[in-house]
């Protein structure tokens, strides 16, 4: 086999603009990972995963790291650590546990039929971590002895990895002559009924694709406008039962992550995601679902244009890039960062849906695959997330929540789409269903 | 393969219960289905932690930070000044504001959990701040009475207390008279008034309250009107005044008699009198009450 090329990287290693705002971040209401999963036929083995593991670490040697508290910044450095497979627990996305994991900011996981991939943000985005996922997958049948598999669109073992794959686009984009983006106001945010734990309980709806693009179709939206539309109409009628003045409802928004690789032409491993926000104003008045098709259609398209896309960046990484902050030390920047991930984050918006878009597997493995998954940690103010993939005929809508009993949200939302005449299979973690 | 008859979702096999409503699957009489597989291992169930929270988490590292910033700019001005001999009570000040912030984010949202702390962390100071040569004086008193505000103002509050009423009383009654004790060992150096003049004006209040609370209990009905609350504490409060200062000539003068009280009782006695007049005659209580209250 031809050797790889490769080059590590060494000494200090700056985190990327956005994974700045992770480290600090991170709690236990506030994991900041995700998960992306494939279930197979066939029985996964331990052992052979170890091999697919380290490959992958040698062909993606910017993997291979640690983050470090520095005196200024968060910082990350090598791992010359073995990294470790873990058995797969019963709630995905929680709290990263980095020491258990050899300080490796992802983790490989497996059950007897699944690989599964869990990653703190601080790494990489979902189409950084669907890409390791791939060629996981990929060098696992290579030493399963089955036929050379190879997904369209991944990372290629046998080519030495481009510098852009660890390079931070945010900072080529910077430019300090465009406005920075204006922040917005508080959002609604559901109070939900019942307690709440850390665990996150997961309700995974299962949809054909062929239904919901018709249903969506109908209507000029995309799929993901369409669940998003959804996501917003369910969230109305919370509202309206919370909040039974209607001069007193606050905004509904939802933050609605873009992958930016397609729009900037980027081919980075690291984070590269902007939030668009869509919403609607229910102090208005009661929005149909077509009223807010429309809204959100026409607020997807203004929110991908290039230009408000880089006033954004412009306010991120001048914020980065601001003396006071640069020189201010860890200890006084973290609860900073904390509040600015508040009111530039989680209070904008009511709710995130984020959409990893269709997973084309190679043919050799269209009948292997039983399913997909992708998860994504919710947060404390907004404590119920969606995590959409679709592959084959099918696309999997998970419900990442805290709330122990309140499943209200997940129940309008799927309710919605039965009424619309599209099928919808559950299935879930809780434990009380079996 | 069961749907849900309230929502109309398509159900994994096995299901007993619809996730989302909560409704129970009805099969038909004599049908079974498989369970398929879980969509997670069940097999390791972790704990949910309950931990701290991003919020909380913030504003400790925010107050642990400029705790932090505030004693190394306070030493460096005390040492460039040439004044760091006189330094510990500024730098021991800061410190306790820390633990007291800290607390604050810390403590169980009740109040006998933040009194309690905060109590604690107010008598460490005084105690920090009087015994910096390893001598204590006037912090001893100071701490006495956040004792004494504790048990009155927090522990009747606190779970052992509500059940074990009795033992509370007792306790907050034992610590007035220990802090008493401790204020004439402090001022005077030995117990020189505690026993003549606090010990009887303590009994007095003791047993004038007993009295009233066994009278009023044995009342038929469980409601005690306010009046008589009132009139009670008054007469109570003005013959263990009168006690004191009864005792208190004694202490001074050697001979037993009352110099500003003597009003005070007279004023007692006849609120008893009344008390006892309007409790044993019908028409009387009908005269200073509505008429359909005591009978």
């Amino acid at each position: 086999m031809k050797r790889i090329q490769n080059y590590a990287p060494e000494g200090f290693i700056a985190l990327d603009n956005s994974a700045l705002i992770y480290p600090p971040t991170e709690a236990v209401f506030n994991a900041n990972t995700f998960r992306v999963s494939m279930d197979f036929s066939f029985s996964i083995k331990k052992a052979i995963l170890e091999q697919a593991l380290h490959d992958l670490l040698y062909r993606c040697s910017y993997a291979k790291i640690r983050l470090h508290t520095g005196f200024f910044w968060y910082y990350l450095s090598p791992n010359d650590a073995d990294p470790i497979v873990h058995k797969e627990g019963s709630y995905p996305s929680g709290r990263f546990a980095f020491k258990e994991n050899n300080g490796y900011l992802f983790k490989v996981l497996y059950s007897e039929h699944r690989i599964a991939l869990e990653c703190f943000h601080a790494l990489t985005d979902g189409s950084g971590a669907m890409a390791y996922l791939k060629l996981l997958i990929e060098r696992y049948c290579h030493h399963a002895g089955m036929p050379q598999v190879e997904f369209s669109g991944g990372l290629n073992y046998r080519v030495r990895p481009a510098k852009q794959e660890f390079s931070d686009p945010f900072q080529h984009l910077y430019d300090k002559q465009i406005p920075s983006y204006p922040a917005i106001s508080k959002a609604y945010h559901r109070k939900g009924n019942g307690p709440f734990d850390d665990r996150v309980k997961v309700i995974s709806a299962t949809i054909a694709t062929d239904q919901i693009k018709k249903r969506a179709k109908q209507r000029s939206l995309t799929i993901g406008e369409y669940l998003s539309t959804v996501y917003l109409y369910s969230l109305q009628r919370l509202q309206l039962e919370e909040v039974p003045n209607q001069k007193q409802r606050k905004p509904i928004r939802l933050s609605v992550p873009m992958n930016l690789r397609r729009i900037f032409g980027y081919d980075t491993m690291r984070n590269f995601t902007l939030f668009a926000v869509v919403g609607i104003e229910p102090a208005l008045g009661f929005y149909e679902f077509d009223e807010i098709a429309t809204e959100v259609h026409l607020q997807m398209a203004q929110a991908q244009s290039k230009k408000r896309l880089l006033s954004q960046i412009k306010r991120n990484v001048s914020g980065e890039r601001n003396p006071f902050i640069r020189f201010a030390p860890t200890a006084l920047k973290n609860p900073l960062f904390k509040l600015l991930s508040d009111f530039l984050g989680d209070d904008q918006y009511s709710g995130v849906i984020t959409n990893l878009g269709y997973v084309a597997l190679p043919p050799q493995l269209e009948s292997q695959v039983v399913r997909c998954d992708f998860h994504l940690s919710p947060g404390l103010l907004n404590k119920i997330s969606l995590a959409v993939i679709g592959y084959l005929d099918r696309i999997v809508v998970n419900f990442n929540s805290f709330y122990a009993t309140d499943t209200s949200l997940e129940r309008l939302f799927c309710t919605f789409l039965v009424e619309d005449g599209i099928q919808v299979e559950i299935a879930t973690n809780r434990e009380d269903t079996r | 393969m069961a749907y849900c008859v309230r929502c109309g979702v398509k159900l994994s096999s096995g299901t007993k219960t619809c996730p989302l409503c909560g409704t129970e699957v009805q099969l038909p009489p004599g049908m079974e289905e498989t369970s398929s597989d879980p969509l997670f291992a069940k097999e390791l169930p972790p704990e949910g932690t309950h931990g701290i929270t991003k919020a909380r988490k913030g504003l400790i590292e925010l107050i642990i930070a400029l705790f932090a910033v505030s004693e190394i700019t306070v030493g460096l001005s005390l040492f460039f000044s040439d004044a760091l001999a006189y330094g510990f009570i500024p730098l021991f000040c800061i410190a306790m504001a820390t633990v007291s912030l800290v607390s604050i984010v810390l403590a169980k949202p009740r109040y006998v959990h933040h009194a309690s702390w905060q109590s604690l962390i107010v008598a460490l100071l005084l105690l920090g701040l009087d015994g910096a040569d390893f001598v204590w004086s006037w912090s001893l008193i100071a701490v006495g009475g956040i004792v004494i505000f504790w048990m009155y103002g927090v522990f009747p509050w606190s779970r052992w207390a509500k059940k074990h009423v009795k033992g509370g009383i007792a306790l907050s009654v034992l610590s007035t008279v220990f802090y008493l004790a401790l204020i004439n060992l402090v001022v005077s150096g030995a117990l020189t008034w505690f026993l003549p003049v606090a010990v009887p004006t303590l009994l007095a209040l003791l047993l004038g309250t007993l009295l009233f609370f066994l009278w009023f209990s044995n009342r038929k009905g469980n409601r005690i009107p306010i009046a008589d609350i009132v009139l009670g504490s008054m007469v109570v409060l003005f013959s263990s005044s009168a006690v004191f200062d009864g005792s208190l000539a004694r202490y001074q003068t050697g001979a037993i008699s009352l110099r500003w009280a003597s009003s005070l009782l007279v004023t007692a006695l006849v609120i008893l009198l009344f008390m006892v007049a309007v409790s044993l005659s019908l028409r009387l209580r009908r005269y200073f009450t509505s008429h359909n209250r005591h009978d």
